[in-house]
């Protein structure tokens, strides 16, 4: 039986071995033609399916008036909830000849007893259910980023001379290979002498510069394993006061590694990089740290780092190369009067490959500033070179309707508000995500406050503005249809009914936040949102950005030009069961929320 | 062969009638079917000995896997490389089995009157009656269903000209029924009572080439 039913996929995984046999013990295989009923509403099941081969789908009601919820197909398993229950509330019907695993009820519940992990996976949120597969998929958390082995950081090839070699000798041998600690071997044995050895012993001790190397050398040696930790060797260096190490595999020496070279490999370049932007005195140095972005939004993902904190990281990375490159461009006498503001994604700090460009600039009411259009091309300009590419819709500072007096600035967002066209509705969705990167940030206050006060109670405009979430259908059934089609776009149907709508709740209730993770959680506070609710939204909001940025890099990478022609495409074959299983719990997610929508703001959907 | 072992049947059932094993005998009114295959050391009834005996019910449209014997016995001595090499046990692979004699009570108190499923079932009733019947002087009376004949029943209707392909794989594949652990006695009796299961329940299969 084990090569039929799969027990490392989740749930079952999370069985002792025991109940792994009990539940092998008691599975029984029922066979069902296509458009038999396999659990009928109101009825009792038998216990939980599990899919051998075939698909399954879930629906409610009879013929037309039929509402189909959910397809399940091969490894997926249905029916827990209702046998929990003891009563179905929705069809089960085979959509082909399907085969299905059945694990009586009684097992179940009996398991459920025994195994809390298992309970409550079975009984728990999304939110909860996406944190057990977390802790369980080993290479997905932040622990994996601390269990790096020594030989993948820099391991350095040390400097070794020989006994009886001269101090001046040995400190013009490091000063000629730039090493700034050298190995004296004496007989079998490797002593460390490192720069303060040497300043010690001509300036304390006032030795002759003629001593041999090898008496000053200290031979007790702290040395690692190539293939321990890192993050011991750090540890180590911590512990004795020193700053590096010897790595021996054996009795065979492999290098050194130093303290500077661990710290910085834990800081992932980010700190690297960091630095480089603050340092850049002119546009070509900005731009070179500008490309190393990329590859350290690669290695934060390969290596698994939360995308929550790929994210954040990334936002105020872009941030930084905005606002420096703001200030080489922009004459310093001119930046207190004009605020640079970026929008859409950018200013929820939400993006995470190089998204178009969203920003415009605000300035004080009857600013002079002849230069001014000409600058914010150069300025547009010079983003596109760095990597950032244009805005298909045109939304930037090159775009003189982006550049606006604070005055026609709270003008646009009024007029935006009072239409109901799609692109006036567009631009104020973008608009309302602003947030200042640099220059005079009070200009951009100014404005928002007014506006957030003026929508004040229009419940007109928030029904009008809210409808666009709920626009797009879930994609709940493309499960199913996996043959046919195989992919679904996330965007419309997880990612963007979750910010948009989280925006208009939060521009209700006058959130300054922009982060749509900050707006949830305000949202929470204010006791707008349950604080389930918001946890599970959020966790879904992660999953969906997270699966589409992994299939992004790989078509990236696959592709001849670096291009991706379908952002947003997700392709459901790729993913494994478990994810599958995340991803449609997540969009019921989805749609809940969007159910809650329509009831508050009257959307008769 | 087939009247031999009528005429056989009604003298044991006549002989036994009164012992233990009567139950056996009786013809059987509920709706369920045993579904038997055993692994063996030859294909030559004369010569093979049984190394393991997988079986399960089948009730209704469900197969009871958790219903099912799993019996690996001890390895005989003419356990050689040649069968080895078809199903891939090994003398140390059977070293847990258990005696024949217990095999056989276990299996004829899980069998019971059922009739008998398999695919080629009167090689592996051959088998288990080449050492039931000097035990027990009887060999299975039950009622036998051949997989292969029931899926030429249904299909040749619609196969136009030539002989039907009747090899396992080949009948798994057109049924579309996953091969569930082939060369191993259980899985193959779970596999041939799904393809029955699929025979009797679902539509006929529509393409045959």
């Amino acid at each position: 039986m084990s090569d039929s039913f799969k027990m490392d996929n989740i749930p079952f995984s999370l069985l002792t071995p025991q109940e792994q046999a009990t539940v092998e013990a008691s599975l029984d295989l029922g066979y069902y033609q296509q458009g038999e009923k396999i659990i009928t509403a109101g009825e009792a099941p038998e216990g939980v399916y599990i899919i051998l081969k075939g698909r399954v789908r879930e629906s409610e009601g009879a013929d037309e008036e039929q509402h189909i919820y959910v397809h399940y197909q091969n490894e997926d398993y249905f029916g827990g909830w209702s046998s929990l229950r003891g009563r179905a509330i929705h069809d089960f019907t085979a959509e082909e000849e399907t085969i299905c695993h059945i694990l009586p009820t009684q097992v179940l519940v009996e398991l459920i007893q025994s195994n809390a992990l298992f309970a409550d996976y079975f009984q728990q949120n999304f939110s909860a259910k996406s944190e057990l597969v977390e802790q369980h998929s080993r290479n997905q958390d932040m622990a994996e980023f601390m269990l790096s082995k020594i030989s993948s950081a820099t391991v350095r090839e040390p400097l070794v001379v020989e006994e009886g070699t001269s101090i001046r000798d040995a400190t013009r041998l490091m000063r000629e290979h730039k090493a700034d600690c050298v190995l004296a071997r004496k007989g079998g044995r490797y002593g460390m002498v490192t720069g303060t050895d040497l300043l010690d012993a001509v300036v304390l001790k006032e030795m002759p510069l003629d001593s041999d190397v090898s008496q000053i050398a200290s031979y007790r040696l702290v040395t690692a394993d190539p293939e321990d930790y890192l993050f011991n060797a750090l540890i180590t260096m911590t512990q004795q006061q020193i700053e590096r190490v010897v790595v021996m595999s054996g009795q065979q020496m492999v290098g050194i590694v130093e303290l500077t070279d661990v710290l910085s490999y834990f800081s992932s370049h980010s700190h690297v990089i960091g630095l480089r932007i603050e340092r850049a005195s002119s546009i070509g140095e900005l731009k070179e740290a500008a490309q190393g972005l990329h590859d350290l939004i690669k290695a934060l993902i390969s290596t698994g780092v939360k995308i929550r904190f790929t994210m954040d990281l990334l936002a105020a990375m872009n941030g930084r190369i905005i606002a420096k490159l703001f200030d080489l461009t922009i004459p310093s006498d001119m930046q207190p009067h004009v605020c640079l503001i970026v929008m859409g994604s950018e200013g929820r700090g939400e993006q995470i490959m190089k998204t178009d460009q969203d920003n415009a600039l605000i300035f004080r009411d009857g600013l002079s500033w002849k230069d001014m259009q000409a600058t914010m091309n150069r300025f547009s300009e010079t983003l596109i070179s760095f990597g950032f590419p244009p805005c298909p819709g045109n939304i930037m500072v090159s775009n003189p309707q982006w550049v606006n007096s604070v005055g026609d600035w709270t003008q646009k967002l009024n007029d935006w508000a009072e239409s109901c066209e799609g692109e006036a509705q567009m631009n104020l969705a973008i608009a309302v995500d602003a947030k200042p990167v640099a220059g005079n940030q009070a200009l951009y206050k100014v404005a928002r406050n007014w506006f957030l006060r003026h929508l004040r109670n229009n419940d007109v405009f928030f029904s009008h503005f809210a409808k666009a979430a709920i626009e797009f259908d879930t994609p709940l059934t493309f499960f199913g249809n996996l043959r046919d089609k195989g992919e679904l776009d996330i965007k419309k149907g997880g990612i963007f009914p979750i910010v948009h709508g989280i925006r208009t709740l939060a521009l209700e209730q006058r959130i300054l936040a922009t982060n749509t993770y900050e707006r949830i959680q305000a949202l929470v506070d204010a006791g707008q949102l349950q604080e389930q609710n918001g946890k599970d939204i959020s966790e879904a909001l992660s999953l969906f950005i997270q699966l589409r940025l992994r299939q992004q890099i790989r078509r990236v990478e696959e592709s001849d030009d670096g291009f991706d022609p379908t952002p947003n495409l997700i392709e459901l074959h790729k993913l494994n069961k478990m994810e599958r299983d995340l991803l449609r719990d997540a969009l019921q997610i989805v749609k809940g929320f969007k159910k809650h929508l329509s009831l508050r703001y009257h959307l008769g959907g | 062969m087939i009247i031999p072992r009528t005429i056989r049947r009604l003298q044991e059932r006549r002989v036994h009638k009164n012992g233990p094993w009567a139950e056996l005998f009786e013809s059987y009114s509920g709706d369920e079917v045993v579904s038997l295959d055993c692994e063996t050391t030859s294909l030559d009834v004369s010569k093979a000995e049984i190394l393991s005996i997988g079986a399960v019910r089948i009730k209704g449209q469900k197969v009871k896997t958790s219903d099912r014997l799993d019996i690996r016995l001890k390895p005989p001595a003419s356990l050689t490389g040649e069968s080895i090499k078809v199903h891939k046990i090994r003398a140390t692979d059977l070293s847990d089995g258990i005696e024949l004699d217990e095999a056989l009570d276990k299996l004829l108190a899980f069998i019971g009157n059922r009739p008998i499923l398999g695919y080629y079932v009167n090689y592996d009733i051959r088998m288990i009656d080449k050492f039931l019947r000097p035990k027990y002087g009887f060999g299975l009376p039950n009622k036998s269903i051949e997989l292969s004949h029931v899926y030429h029943d249904i299909i040749k209707w619609k196969h136009v000209g030539g002989d039907v392909d009747l090899r396992f794989d080949t009948i798994a594949s057109k049924l579309d029924i996953p091969i569930i652990q082939r060369h191993t006695a259980l899985g193959d009796a779970i596999t041939v009572a799904l393809m029955y299961v699929r025979l009797k329940h679902g539509q006929a299969p529509t393409s045959t080439h």
